[in-house]
């Protein structure tokens, strides 16, 4: 039932019902209440001249049933919202049965009265007032339950859609390990003893990088930016490795105008130090590369380190679920035109980015 | 107490041994930058307890706690962690103390009071529980006398039992140990095989399986004079293994 469309036809109240008081939602109430008289026309007459008079006669008493209710749903909208699922449900079909049972005894007082007036459903001059508004509140019921179901399945199917482009965002921005996290907080502990400028420091430097990390994700970032968090992840680390920790530059080919995702040389200088420098006895060092074609107009950069003996990285659950990260925001940034490879070539492990020079954001 | 502090990074080191110089009664004697130092350390300072990081490159705090434990008069110690999840879990398991860096003065304080000394089926059971410390030793520890002697396993040739003790014949010569030859076997169980019920002997070191005179399987042993007799009972797993290999 197309009720919801192009999420017009919703608010973010929390109720699993759709909003019944946009036009689109009127519109698609009408087909529905069209649908079933058309149900239950070809039930009652299979093909007869009476099918199309009966159609006519239920289709006018389903749009009131199917209107009335509508328009008090939408009034009571605020009251379920506040309810929990399966009481909104139960308040919910409990108002449209009350509709329909209101409107069964108009009909049926009216057709006492009208003696012309064809009988409507059934013949109420056979049946009992009673027997008629049973009959109509137990299809009422069902075709209700029927619908309110399916609401409550899309919404639910559309929840979940939701909660996992969350959980996606999340671990994207999750990307800074606490390993790190509470080895800088150590550092700064023992640097507030030592040499408090240099944990002044640290703290600012820490909470730039945070800052970067809970930006939005898909935050564009000028390759300046992003080296200079880079820059800034070293000295945090270099607090901790001291020696053992060297990088080595060589980016000055570099548009530093350039845009890339942010965070996205970051993590992967966190992998090198993590599984290339700090598990080594005499440490190592990490050479970062970029590369610029002008006429190609791409950016090619790599970060390097060397494979302490005995452990594969690259194998790392840590490490490739930050490449896969990499991955998928290159290829929304940029489609097919980006890319992110991963290698070993003898001691040495190497990740390449490569990505289209373009100055605003793609 | 005289407390021996490990760690690989110097800022970590440098304010733990501040934090126990501060306690009254406490000394840091020490400050070892990796798992092969604070043994060499442990036996040169005789400290009361360890504070002892896990995660340090080359020997990690895992593997030198194990070793620590062949001493004649073994430290306490108590691991020290920035953030591991399967730390907590088993060091709750196992009552072995540990901190969580940064480490605060009053856990510091309560942990030094209640400072125990980790027994090996609570130190091996830690190395196994830990997904990045292979539960399997890169050394063996030998005592001789008062020093710790770590053979590398990898020069290890065999492993033979006798009544009391354990022989390791390595490249280095031959050493006693203190071990169970069937708590070796299981640890090594991916390097070594038993050839018989009283030998461990190193697949990467077999030259070849030969008869003597009366029909027993021996296995040669490259750089060894002596044979080691194979037992009948073990001569088929010897004989697949050293296939493979």
């Amino acid at each position: 039932m197309p009720v919801e469309t192009k999420g017009t036809g919703r608010r973010e109240d929390g109720l699993f019902l759709p909003d019944l008081c946009t036009p689109s939602a009127v519109l698609a109430v009408v087909l529905i209440a069209e649908l079933v008289a058309l149900v239950l026309a070809l039930a009652a007459h299979p093909g007869n001249t009476a099918f199309w008079d009966s159609l006519a006669r239920i289709s006018l008493f389903l749009l009131w049933c199917a209107l009335l209710s509508a328009a008090l749903l939408c009034v009571l909208r605020p009251r379920l919202a506040a309810l929990e699922a399966g009481r909104a449900s139960a308040a919910a079909m409990a108002v449209v049965l009350a509709v329909v049972a209101a409107v069964s005894v108009g009909a049926w007082w009216m057709g006492r009265w009208w003696e012309g007036l064809p009988p409507l459903l059934a013949s109420p001059a056979v049946q009992g007032l009673s027997g008629f508004v049973l009959t109509n509140v137990i299809i009422a019921a069902i075709v209700t339950g029927l619908t309110l179901r399916y609401f409550w399945v899309a919404d639910q199917w559309r929840r979940n859609v939701q909660a996992e482009a969350r959980a996606r965002i999340d671990a994207l921005q999750a990307r800074i390990r606490p390993h790190f996290l509470f080895n800088s907080m150590n550092t700064i502990a023992a640097l507030t003893r030592a040499e408090p400028r240099l944990a002044e420091e640290a703290v600012e430097d820490l909470a730039d990088l945070f800052r970067a990390s809970l930006a939005d994700a898909g935050t564009m970032l000028s390759l300046k930016e992003e080296l200079e968090l880079c820059r800034v992840y070293q000295r945090i680390e270099q607090h901790r490795l001291g020696d053992r920790l060297s990088v080595d530059w060589q980016i000055s080919e570099l548009p530093m105008r350039a845009r890339v995702p942010a965070l996205s040389l970051q993590p992967l200088m966190e992998n090198a130090i993590y599984h290339g420098v700090e598990p080594s006895t005499g440490g190592g060092t990490v050479s970062v590369e970029g590369r610029y074609d002008p006429e190609a107009g791409t950016i090619h950069l790599t970060v390097e380190n060397p494979l302490p003996a005995g452990r594969p990285p690259g194998q790392r659950e840590g490490n490739r679920m930050a490449l896969e990260n990499l991955r998928q925001r290159f290829a929304l940034a940029w489609g097919e035109q980006a890319g992110v490879s991963a290698s070993a070539e003898g001691d040495r492990y190497r990740v390449t980015l490569h990505f289209p020079a373009t100055e605003e954001a793609p | 107490m005289r407390v021996l502090v490990v760690d690989d990074e110097a800022p970590a080191r440098d304010r733990l041994a501040g934090l126990v110089s501060d306690l009254a009664d406490h000394e840091a004697v020490g400050e070892a930058a990796s798992g092969e130092e604070a043994l060499e350390l442990a036996q040169r300072l005789q400290p009361d307890l360890v504070l002892m990081d896990i995660r340090m490159p080359g020997m990690g705090g895992l593997e030198a706690a194990r070793h620590l434990a062949a001493l004649s008069r073994p430290p306490a110690v108590i691991f020290v962690t920035a953030y591991d999840t399967f730390a907590m879990e088993a060091f709750e398991a196992q009552a072995v103390g540990y901190l969580m860096k940064p480490v605060r003065r009053e856990r510091l304080a309560r942990a030094l009071r209640h400072a125990a000394r980790p027994t090996r089926p609570q130190l091996a059971a830690l190395a196994t529980a830990d997904p990045d410390s292979r539960p399997v030793r890169s050394r063996i520890a030998a005592r001789l006398g008062d020093a710790l002697h770590l053979i590398p396993v990898d020069t290890v040739y065999y492993f033979q039992a006798d009544q009391k003790y354990v022989t390791v014949r390595h490249a280095g010569g031959s050493d006693l140990i203190d071990e169970a030859l069937k708590d070796l076997a299981d640890e090594f169980r991916d390097t070594f095989v038993r050839v018989h019920r009283n030998a461990l002997v190193a697949l990467a070191h077999v030259e070849a399986l030969t008869t003597d005179p009366q029909g027993r399987l021996q296995v040669r042993i490259r750089d060894v004079d002596e044979l080691l007799g194979v037992s009948r009972r073990h001569a088929a797993e010897v004989r697949r293994r050293i296939q493979k290999t």
